[in-house]
């Protein structure tokens, strides 16, 4: 059997130039593949939560056991509160300096060559600037802590001591991700005409007063989008703790989605990590439609 | 809108059609190819075609490249075809192969992980083919064959080599101190005062304005030298590198049995004292805290000069050597109550994959991996010690020839002190228990006898 | 709903500076200190990277905090780009595996490129049906598209793989970009909120003439996009040149490894190892190389095409 059989090309014939009304949406092979490469693993992992499955054997079925425990799992409801503790700290700074970085930007220089500098860290893999950091922020010899103790203080183990831990792993992605989604934000505030200020500062509004009343506002789509990867993708951040603290120390750094893997793949419950991925998809999808609704991503005051 | 619903429902009939297409063939490397499965004898005879081996070790790789060109002499009608990812990928690929199908025919395998591939079935029974092919399994070093005999008795590899751990110090350290190489050779240490060894460690140990950690002043918060290292944490249940060479000495071991114990030891006075006293080495300021050195390994900092003494592995000989700087010297563990001093002994050996398409050829690259021939070609290029015990011979020699003197590590074998890394069921899940509990006791905020507790959690898990 | 503001210029304006007279004020300083203060952060581990890069592996922590390179050294360099002998690499520090640099480069960007392409072409087709057409259940259908972000990795890495094996395409091209060809919920997202954002007059405008959807999207509203749109592939292509285990998984094979995973030979290749830094910072740093030329090429363009966002 061939999958090419459940891809759909898309149909030219549907758009006749010249007939008014007829709203066909193009593009109906993105949903046959969204069906093949998402609709159906996720499926297939739905129904694995269910069962008792180690990858290698086949699945046993035992209802919903695995939401059992989950609820009863300790380390499952420290997980979520290690994550949302990261996501708290990681998206503040990181949409507070993107804004930022994005309408300085746009105020003060048209250089290209900052722009590019601003993106650099998003151009090496998470996983080298989390190895990057771990050993600028190391205790022993780390570059940051020499530093610290040439000027007198402590040092600090960032990575070593449980109420750094979070904060440390989260102010690096926000050194990574600060630049790109500055970029997009960017992005957005070209797209407000600039008739719009001009005509503003002729009433008499201060740069700051513009900000408030016409950029912010005008951003709101922009914003919308920017909050919801930002925080989707927050909530699934793996690869730093991987490389570095690997959810110690104790558990204080271990987030949903290292906790899923350790059980998945490293102790063999694919079942239980099955059912753990499912929770978090619930929330995800939860907190992704308060935000849409909250911020009307579905409307633009521009156009 | 109706096309697209017709669209879609032909789509969703397409999907469906198709997953149960994946799970029928997908999904679980069952036994295809010939033989092997059930316990009866590979042919070995007639074996030719290609051979996927993986290895993590780069700097093996060139060691095994040799064997495999010796191998195809021999052989001309088998072709190995070596491919090496680093350790972390390593495992990835091989269980994201061995469910897609898609896993090598011979692979580097762990003590860690192999009980859990026995349980998954993804392990070929090596006995019958071995006895039919007249194959000699006590060739190898005391006690390393049984090492790779599962539950049920059944052999799942070959050695291939062994390590052990001893003493790595920074020469300049020692000169500095007035400490003689020499001095290193019969350390004592127990867990009431540490003995010579807590001495000399105390010695060694300098703070930033110049002070000893055995001369008063001492300041144990801004210590610039540790006497000795700690390697990367607490070592969770096994303590390979941190700890097990006390307990081991103090007449503890982790298991009833070992290989294939049900029951583990935390609780005993033995070891909780063991941990106690090492405890106090870092809460007086000579060992790093674990807070501490949650970061760049251990031979790293030694390379910066920040320890005078580590306790490591062999596998590591070539980090500690070829340091800018730093001139560095071996020797043996500290004795213990026992008398004796103790190393943890581990190996590494080859498996077949259940799922090979080549199992007979897999076969005779696995015995000739476990042969002489292949084990001497390693021994000369001084990276590992391989199993056979000429082969080892052959490895001293020439460590000795790059100026790595390694009977440290090898007289714990000379002298049967070794014993054998804990090889149990539910490893990780025991990983996920100790690790925090450990970490909590060396940071001083649980006693040690809190392990008590995490023993109990860990016996649960055999039932 | 939304405002209906009356053009009276061309928006080609909204990208300069507004001006306030020329006048140095302290906001103005304030924010270039602020702007500077930025950069610095975000450029020191770069200066740090470069200053691994030209040092020597083996000699790295003889001097951990040294602000210069240690012992300077181009060795880093000749193994990244496979010309250094297993001896030499070995003798600083690396691990004397080989690198086929120019092969794994020209897979990079063959992968980059085409997933990249489809990517971003596919997105927008989709990404136009959800801004501006109007059908039943559009926005939970766009939802649904969203969702795809929140699958736990670990769900669809494996099937994907599976499903890649079946059909024979493991170690081939075809397979590496499959599963992302068509789309990504992220693209869909991105250009959906920028296409809310344009002005339906152009396109009231344009249907009153007669033209039908495919024409209103390639003639005006892909170049009035143009700025997210290269904004869009940038990020994409710099995602798609970073990945590393989709091809790990799928595309081990020399003649499709792609560069991210070849270079993988620098991390730690043993637990408890370390890295060969001065390899693995200048393999990172030549790694990054195309995308930074493909950045510069087009940050022109984004400047430039800023006049198509209004209506003259």
């Amino acid at each position: 059997m061939s999958v090419v059989d459940t891809i759909e090309p898309v149909d030219r014939k549907d758009f006749v130039p010249g007939v008014r009304g007829t709203d066909k949406p193009p593009g109906k092979g993105d949903l046959a593949m969204a069906l093949v490469f998402y609709v159906y693993p996720f499926i297939r992992g739905f129904y694995f939560s269910l069962t008792r499955y180690n990858l290698l054997g086949t699945p046993h079925f035992i209802g919903l056991d695995n939401f059992t425990k989950l609820f009863q799992d300790k380390l499952f409801w420290n997980a979520l509160l290690v994550t949302v503790e990261y996501v708290l700290i990681n998206i503040v700074f990181q949409t507070i300096l993107a804004v930022a970085i994005a309408v300085l930007m746009h105020r003060l220089t048209q250089s290209t060559v900052i722009r590019g500098l601003i993106l650099l860290p998003f151009l090496i893999s998470n996983v080298i600037a989390a190895l990057v950091w771990f050993w600028l922020l190391d205790y022993q010899i780390g570059l940051v802590n020499g530093f610290i103790a040439a000027i007198g203080f402590d040092k600090i183990p960032f990575f070593g001591d449980a109420a750094w831990a979070i904060p440390t792993i989260a102010m690096v992605n926000v050194w990574r991700h600060m630049g790109y989604t500055a970029l997009l934000v960017f992005a957005g505030l070209q797209m407000i005409p600039g008739y719009v200020y001009e005509a503003a500062s002729v009433d008499g509004s201060t740069e700051w007063q513009s900000f408030w009343r016409i950029t912010l506002p005008l951003l709101r789509p922009i914003l919308a989008l920017v909050l919801v990867i930002t925080v989707t993708g927050s909530f699934q951040v793996f690869d730093t703790v991987a490389v570095t603290t690997q959810g110690g120390p104790g558990n204080a750094s271990r987030v949903m989605q290292y906790y899923i893997y350790q059980k998945g793949f490293t102790e063999g419950q694919f079942g239980y990590a099955s059912a753990l991925s499912v929770i978090l998809f619930i929330i995800l999808a939860t907190v992704a439609l308060i935000q849409l609704r909250l911020l009307r991503a579905g409307e633009s005051d521009l156009a | 809108m109706a096309r697209m619903r017709k669209k879609l429902g032909a789509a969703l009939i397409g999907v469906a059609a198709l997953s149960l297409t994946l799970t029928a063939c997908g999904g679980g490397g069952g036994s295809e190819g010939g033989g092997g499965s059930e316990g009866s004898a590979i042919d070995t005879s007639n074996a030719s075609g290609d051979v996927n081996y993986w290895l993590w070790d780069a700097n093996q790789q060139p060691a095994y490249q040799a064997c495999a060109d010796k191998f195809k002499q021999a052989n001309p009608n088998i072709n190995v075809k070596i491919t090496q990812y680093g350790w972390n990928d390593y495992w990835s690929k091989l269980t994201n192969g061995f469910v897609a199908g898609d896993a090598p025919d011979v692979f580097t395998d762990h003590l860690s992980k192999y009980p859990e591939f026995i349980t998954q079935e993804q392990l070929v029974p090596l006995d019958d083919t071995l006895t039919k092919d007249g194959f000699n399994v006590n060739q190898y070093q005391e006690g390393l064959a049984d090492l790779w005999k599962g539950q049920d008795a059944k052999r799942y590899g070959l050695p291939k080599d062994f390590d052990t751990i001893a003493i790595f110090y920074n020469k300049k350290l020692l000169a500095d101190a007035g400490v003689k190489e020499a001095d290193l050779q019969n350390l004592q240490w127990n867990p009431q005062d540490g003995g010579t060894y807590e001495k000399l460690i105390a010695h060694l140990t300098v703070d930033q304005s110049g002070k000893r950690g055995d001369e008063s002043g001492f300041d144990k918060s801004k210590v610039k030298v540790y006497g000795l290292g700690l390697d990367g944490g607490s070592g969770a249940g096994n303590g390979q590198t941190q700890w097990s060479m006390y307990t081991g000495s103090n007449n503890w071991t982790h298991t009833d049995k070992n290989p294939w114990g049900t029951h583990y030891n935390y609780d005993q006075p033995a070891f909780q004292d063991t941990i106690k006293w090492f405890a106090s080495l870092i809460e007086k300021g000579y060992v790093p805290s674990v807070a501490a050195v949650t970061g760049q390994g251990q031979s790293s900092i030694f390379a910066a000069g920040k320890y005078a003494l580590t306790t490591d592995g062999s596998w590591n000989i070539g980090s500690y050597y070829g340091s800018k700087g730093i001139e560095t010297g071996v020797a043996p563990l500290p004795a213990g109550p026992s008398g004796k001093r103790a190393s943890m002994y581990n190996g590494l050996a080859d498996s077949i994959w259940v799922g090979s398409k080549n199992k007979p050829a897999a076969a005779k690259w696995v015995e000739f991996l476990g042969s002489p021939d292949c084990q001497n070609i390693v021994g000369e290029k001084a990276v590992v010690f391989p199993a056979i015990p000429a082969a080892t011979d052959k490895a001293e020699a020439a460590f000795k020839a790059k100026g790595v003197d390694v009977t440290s590590f090898l007289v714990n074998v000379k002298d049967k002190t070794t014993f054998l890394f804990p090889i149990t069921d539910h490893a990780s899940e025991i990983e996920g228990i100790m690790h925090p509990a450990m970490d909590d006791v060396l940071s001083g905020k649980a006693p040690a006898t809190s392990l008590s507790d995490a023993n109990n959690q860990v016996n649960q898990l055999f039932g | 709903m939304a405002t209906t503001t009356a053009p009276s210029r061309s928006a080609g304006v909204a990208d300069t500076p507004v001006k306030t007279g020329g006048k140095i004020n302290a906001g103005r300083v304030a924010a270039w200190a602020a702007m500077i203060i930025l950069i610095l952060i975000t450029l020191f581990p770069f200066y740090w990277m470069i200053r691994t890069a030209f040092s020597t592996s083996k000699s790295l922590f003889s001097d951990p905090n040294s602000l210069l390179p240690v012992d300077f050294t181009w060795g880093a360099f000749k193994r990244v780009f496979g010309l250094a002998t297993p001896a030499e690499a070995q003798a600083e520090g690396g691990s004397g595996a080989a690198v086929n640099f120019w092969l794994f480069l020209r897979n990079s960007i063959v992968y980059a490129t085409l997933s990249t392409a489809g990517q971003v072409f596919f997105s927008a087709l989709a990404a136009y049906a959800f801004a501006r057409l109007r059908w039943p259940g559009r926005d939970k259908v766009f939802f649904l598209f969203l969702t795809a972000l929140m699958i736990p990795p670990i769900f669809v890495m494996l099937p994907n793989f599976i499903l890649i094996k079946n059909l024979g395409l493991i170690n081939t091209f075809p397979g590496l970009i499959l599963p992302y060809f068509f789309m990504t919920p992220f693209a869909i997202f991105f250009l959906r909120q920028f296409f809310l954002g344009i002005n339906k007059e152009i396109e009231e405008a344009a249907k009153l003439d007669g033209a039908g959807h495919w024409l209103i999207f390639f003639r005006i509203i892909l170049p009035m996009s143009w700025a997210p749109i290269i904004t869009l592939f940038i990020l994409t292509f710099i995602n798609q040149w970073n990945d590393y285990f989709w091809p790990l998984l799928v595309g081990a094979n020399d003649k499709v490894r792609v560069l991210t995973v070849a270079l993988g030979v620098f991390k730690s290749q043993t637990p408890q190892g370390s890295p060969d830094w001065a390899g693995l910072m200048a393999a990172v740093l030549v790694a990054a190389i195309p995308i930074l030329i493909l950045f510069f090429a087009f940050a022109k363009k984004i400047v430039n095409s800023i006049g198509f966002s209004g209506v003259k």
